[in-house]
């Protein structure tokens, strides 16, 4: 009986993380794909906001129906700015780092100001649930962790499987690792290091900016500024804590995803402490999630320096750091 | 997919065009091409303000207008450069050992609240109870950097993520301060904490300039001369240049970073307190801090982590932060400032690059590009 | 590139090339036949690398053709040599270190599966070796390798992909004796396959051992290409290096007080595998001790533990009676010992930082440069200055960057800097490594005349020649242990080279 109460908690606490924190498990998958092949995109907080605000153009301004249409729209924008930033930092090897500052900062500017006028509005171009043959409904907590837009499949299993089996079942996977690993080897025999590194960017900044319009198209679901609001930087941290590996990042992303859902449930239901009044509780509450994502950053390291030593947990060799075949 | 990124290097390495290393970069020429940088990517924004219809000379005109027009104008440059200068010498200071904080926006915050707490809460005379929140704020901006310091110094974790998500957590606690704790009960428009009744003493003959504008200038005054003559800066050079020789030097390389990094939260704190001399800022509130952290970190991205580069480049950033606000009345929003900061990020790395690099044909035989490969390889040979 | 085997496997004609104005390869033709061992010799610097990286696509030369089969070719990759069928094996190893042996081997390769397992991967690649007849463990990691294994895969992954040419450049620098005679059997046998082997090196006795024929560049201009039969070690270390100024060293006996000594030393790698297995050394002042060993034997954390950069197991180490071991490095090289370390670049200087600020590196705490905090600039300038002048440093100021040096003034910076920072104690970690022949000797010079002032001098190098040369006892390592300890006098180059490679021990004097 209890143990059917706390399953029953789980289960609805987890139903209602996984669409808190598709954004992040999106971003943060994009965000593996760059590092993989070397490239450390910091700019995923600006992603999410260019692939929201121009899937809500699409919809408000240019009248497009359908959610996949403009959520492609957004993804594409993301992709032209992961094209600047990729040329930037692999065709002109500049910082990573702070052209990812800059795509972050300019990300959230551009798309607060394109979304100026449209603070608010409410978007009725949506992702339908999945529901096969109606057997769901809304009421009980296993439905809840079931009953997603498809979007929510995507992100939380087509994508990661795609991923562990193109990254450790193919030929394709492993030329992206080496080039992720020890760039010189790659050239060496025949792998384009400036080819891949800036098709992945671009794959992966797309990604991102899905997530961005996964959260006007369904989550929101309306622009509001700073759309983003730290997720790109959880998702950032959550590639940290998975270890590069894609199965690793659906933990991560739920266990972002219970602490922003534990912090709206005790709102809506008026938690308290014997400590702490309900307001109070909520504010506390709001701070978890980055906080435990900080956590969750620690424990890879500390693990390796507890003596756990787990060598495949390591960042790939060369992220963050510009190729340049040195002998020509 | 493979066909894809393969096609793109090779329309990449089909340009007639690459990237030669230069055999010397000397500092001068990296700070032109940084601020050359940044002046392109003003440009470029002129441009887009121009092709989206808006007249870029009259906004620039505008906004030149409205700072040095007037007495307001520059002492509302001045208000804005106190903080952004705070958190630009603590990211300056950290980028001396390659370490990136960016989470200066927390510490300030957190500054400012400890700061808010102390001045809330006590009475006494106004230069005891100023000096005790300088204390406190300064004490508080280490501590809301401490846990990514020792993790950054002793574990090896990457310092721009854990400092970052740490900038959340100061906002969200500010937020519950202005809201929930410290929540001033009488005032009713914007919520917000009570009022610290203590500020610190005008400049003679300004309006609303205090003597905070003098703290910037001092700390980067006495950075300056450790890094010039002391130990202490050389040790930290070292350690930025090169973490292996500075061990090989006996230079307790962790203990140093976890100190320095120390510092700089609480700079970015101490900023924090200095904020509350601003007027209408004597409370903390959600807006208390307009990202300040962000606009330092651009001015010592830009400064290249020169101390008196840090003044030129934090008042140059703080006229457009300014100006921002200014224009705000002429149809842009506030938001545009971002935009136009991620351009100049880029503008400002994209500068750096020029200072390492040379563009030349790729066919033509180029003699210092090819020495300094030489000297890598030779470099390389050396090695184990 | 099966056609007639009578014309060359590839040519080159009137191959030059520069670096910075200076000439790496003037005008060099160069021919190599099908199914033969072609030594190319000289001394560091003479151009043999650069003319192989033209030949395998990393360079392209500034004049001249390249003629591969009787066709000429304009290689613009590494990728177009490889389809030309020729493939270098680096010295420094291009491997995927976390990624296995049968990873590594396929990577990049059309002819890998677009979808594989690691099962495939390991079935295609035991074939493989098979048909080669070498063999490594398909499913180990790189990092898990020796250095000898890691060569055997790079020349596994040449061979996969078709390659007739097959370069190898410095093949033997980090082998073992034995392993060196493994990879010259492997490299006949190829040959007699029909492939050609291009076999870099400077070493004469190898060159005597493996090639058919040689070619000799000196100073990027070829001096000879003649058949090995009937060549002597003599004229082609003649041919190599022009006059040579050959050093006097006059070795000695020496009694007296031990100024460092190790005592059942054991320590380990950073891999927090055994390096040192309990390692004992005296080194006498006024006195050098050779350690010859092949890389990688613990030579590193040798000099490492002895100035207190690395922790000890067990054991005990004393410098003038002092123990180390409660010592931090600041307090070891105030005791007086001073540190030619291994990776003089990645440990030794800061690039970044301006050559008044490398010169004292090791000093600048000292009361000659600062008071309390303050850091004194005038003296750390004059000081620079001097030490730039005695090491006969070529920079335009002492406010150039240490990175805009040259290896080799780079070196000589390090080297002096810490030749005068020993008092009591120098280790020099291959101090000569990578040197040209007259910068060579004043390093040694500089070795020499601290040892004459009466500093101990623990010298660590894989050269077995400049060990010889230099030392008054001679210490082998292998495995981390100390497998004997000779006199000059009574040093057998054979039996040192025996012990090097792990064999008998019979008749080491401890």
């Amino acid at each position: 009986m209890i143990l059917a109460i706390i399953e029953n908690a789980f289960l609805s606490l987890i139903g209602s993380a996984i669409p808190a924190s598709a954004v992040v498990m999106l971003a943060a998958t994009g965000a593996m794909l760059g590092e993989r092949v070397g490239v450390l995109n910091l700019g995923q907080e600006g992603l999410i906001g260019i692939g929201a605000v121009y899937s809500v153009i699409a919809v408000l301004s240019w009248g497009v129906e359908s959610p996949w249409l403009a959520m492609l729209i957004g993804m594409m924008a993301a992709a032209a700015a992961g094209l600047i930033f990729a040329l930037c930092v692999v065709a002109f090897r500049a910082s990573q780092v702070l052209v990812g500052l800059a795509l972050a900062l300019g990300g959230i500017g551009l798309s607060n100001q394109l979304g100026v006028n449209r603070n608010g509005t409410p978007i009725q171009t949506l992702f339908r649930e999945v529901n096969p043959g109606g057997v769901l409904d809304d009421n009980d907590a296993v439905s809840a962790f079931f009953f997603h837009d498809p979007v929510v499949y995507i992100a939380y299993v087509g994508l990661p499987v795609v991923l562990w089996f193109v990254l450790f079942r193919t030929r394709h996977g492993m030329n992206m690792k080496a080039v992720g690993e020890n760039p010189a080897a790659a050239d060496a025999v025949g792998v384009s290091v400036t080819g891949w590194r800036i098709f992945y960017s671009v794959l992966g900044a797309a990604l991102t900016g899905a997530g961005g319009a996964y959260m006007v198209l369904s989550f929101t679901p309306t622009w509001s500024p700073d759309i983003a609001r730290g997720r790109g930087w959880v998702a950032l941290a959550v590639v940290i804590f998975a270890g590069w590996r894609p199965g690793w990042a659906v933990a991560g992303a739920l266990l972002y995803g219970s602490m922003i859902s534990l912090d709206t449930t005790a709102q809506a239901r008026g938690w308290g402490l014997p400590f702490m009044g309900a307001s109070d509780l909520s504010f506390f509450l709001s701070m978890l999630p980055y906080v435990v994502t900080l956590v969750a950053i620690l424990i890879p390291a500390g693990a390796v320096k507890l003596g756990r030593r787990v060598r495949s947990t390591a960042a790939p060799a060369a992220l963050a750091i510009p190729y340049a075949r040195e002998e020509r | 997919m493979t066909p894809l990124a393969s096609m793109a290097g090779a329309v990449l390495s089909a340009t007639p065009w690459r990237l030669e290393r230069r055999l010397e970069v000397d500092a001068k020429r990296a700070a032109l091409t940084r601020i050359g940088g940044a002046v392109g990517a003003m440009v470029v924004v002129g441009i887009l303000l121009l092709l989206t219809g808006r007249n870029a000379f009259l906004i620039f005109w505008q906004a030149l207008d409205a700072i040095f027009g007037r007495q307001r104008g520059v002492e509302g440059v001045a208000l804005r450069a106190i903080p952004i200068l705070m958190t630009a010498l603590g990211v300056a200071l950290s980028l001396r050992m390659k370490v990136w904080n960016i989470g200066s926006d927390g510490q300030f915050l957190m500054g400012a609240l400890a700061a808010v707490g102390v001045g809330i809460h006590m009475d006494g005379p106004g230069w005891l109870v100023l000096i005790l929140m300088a204390a406190a704020a300064t004490l508080a901006g280490a501590a809301w950097i401490l846990v990514p310091a020792l993790a950054r110094a002793y574990w090896d974790v990457n310092e721009i993520i854990t400092t970052l998500l740490l900038n959340f957590v100061a906002l969200q606690l500010v937020t519950w301060s202005a809201l929930g704790f410290w929540r001033d009960k009488e005032a009713a428009v914007i919520q917000s904490t009570r009022e610290v009744p203590f500020t610190l003493p005008g400049i003679p003959g300004a309006d609303s300039v205090t003597i905070a504008l003098l703290v910037p200038l001092a700390i980067a005054a006495v950075l300056w001369w450790v890094f010039r003559s002391t130990t202490i800066g050389y040790e930290i050079d070292i350690i930025g240049g090169n973490p292996r020789a500075a061990g090989f030097a006996g230079i307790a390389v962790r203990r140093r970073i976890l100190v320095v990094m120390l510092f700089t939260g609480a700079i970015a704190g101490l900023g924090g307190m200095l904020q509350l001399s601003a007027p209408g800022a004597q409370a903390m509130n959600a807006g208390f801090s307009a990202q300040f952290g962000l606009s330092g970190f651009i001015v010592a991205a830009l400064a290249g982590a020169a101390f008196w580069g840090v003044i030129g480049g934090g008042l140059f950033i703080a006229s457009m932060f300014y100006a921002g606000i200014v224009l705000q009345t002429k149809g842009l929003s506030v938001y545009i400032i971002f935009a136009v900061y991620g351009v100049i990020l880029t503008g400002i790395a994209l500068g750096e690059i020029a200072a390492r690099y040379r563009v030349a044909r790729r066919d033509a035989a180029d003699e210092s590009g090819a020495a300094a490969d030489e000297a890598v390889a030779a470099r390389k040979g050396a090695g184990p | 590139m099966t056609g007639d085997r009578a014309r060359p496997a590839v040519e080159t004609r009137g191959i030059s090339k520069a670096f910075g104005g200076v000439a790496a390869l003037d005008t060099v033709d160069f021919e190599v036949r099908w199914s033969e061992v072609h030594a190319l010799v000289g001394e560091n610097g003479a151009g043999k690398t650069t003319l192989c990286n033209i030949l395998a696509g990393i360079y392209r030369a500034d004049a001249g053709r390249v003629v591969v089969d009787g066709a000429e070719r304009d290689f613009r990759s590494p990728a177009h040599a490889i389809d030309a069928g020729i493939g270098m094996v680096h010295q420094h190893f291009r491997l995927v270190e976390p990624m296995t042996v049968a990873e590594n081997i396929h990577l990049g390769w059309p002819e890998t599966p677009g979808v594989v397992s690691q099962r495939t991967l390991n079935e295609r690649t035991e074939r493989f070796m098979g048909e080669m007849g070498l063999r490594v463990d398909p499913t180990a990691k790189i990092w898990q390798l020796s250095v000898g294994e890691q060569q055997r895969v790079e020349i596994l992954r040449v061979l996969a992909r078709g390659a007739r040419v097959l370069i190898l450049d410095e093949p033997t620098a980090v082998l073992t004796a034995k392993e060196a005679e493994e990879l010259f059997a492997v490299v006949r046998e190829l040959a007699a396959g029909g492939l050609s082997v291009i076999f870099i090196t400077h070493k004469l006795r190898e060159v005597l051992a493996v090639s058919d024929r040689l070619t000799v560049l000196r100073h990027g201009i070829r001096e000879i290409t003649r058949p090995t039969e009937g060549a002597t070690a003599s004229e082609i270390a003649r041919l190599m290096t022009g006059e040579e100024r050959v050093l006097d060293v006059e070795h000695r006996v020496v009694t007296g007080d031990p100024a460092l000594e190790l005592r059942g030393v054991s320590t380990l790698n950073d891999r927090g595998i055994a390096a040192l297995r309990d390692v004992d050394l005296t080194v006498r002042s006024g006195e050098i001790l050779g350690i010859a060993g092949v890389s990688g034997n613990g030579q590193t954390e040798l000099a490492e533990v002895i100035c207190a950069l690395r922790g000890m197991e067990a054991g005990s180490i004393t410098v003038d009676g002092a123990d180390i071991a409660s010592m931090s490095v600041r307090a070891v090289t105030d005791s007086g010992v001073g540190h030619i370390p291994e990776d003089r670049i990645g440990m030794g200087m800061v690039t970044s930082a301006p050559v008044k600020d490398n010169a004292v590196l090791h000093s600048y705490w000292t009361e000659q440069f600062s008071q309390g905090l303050t850091l004194n600039r005038q003296s750390v300038i004059d000081f620079a200055r001097k030490l730039v002048e005695a090491a006969r440093v070529q920079t335009r100021s002492v406010f150039a960057t240490a990175g805009q040096l040259s290896g080799g003034n780079q070196q000589r910076l390090v080297a002096r800097r810490e030749a005068l920072a020993a008092d009591r104690l120098l280790v020099a970690a291959h101090p000569t490594r990578g040197l040209d022949v007259n910068a060579a000797q004043e390093v040694r010079s500089t070795i020499l005349d601290r040892r004459d002032s009466g500093c101990a001098v623990l010298l660590i190098s894989d050269d077995l020649d400049e060990v010889l040369l230099m030392s008054d006892r001679i210490a082998v390592i292998y495995e981390g242990r100390i497998m004997g300890v000779f006199e000059a006098a009574e040093a057998d180059r054979e039996h040192i080279g025996l012990l090097m490679g792990g064999h008998s021990i019979t008749g080491a004097v401890a």
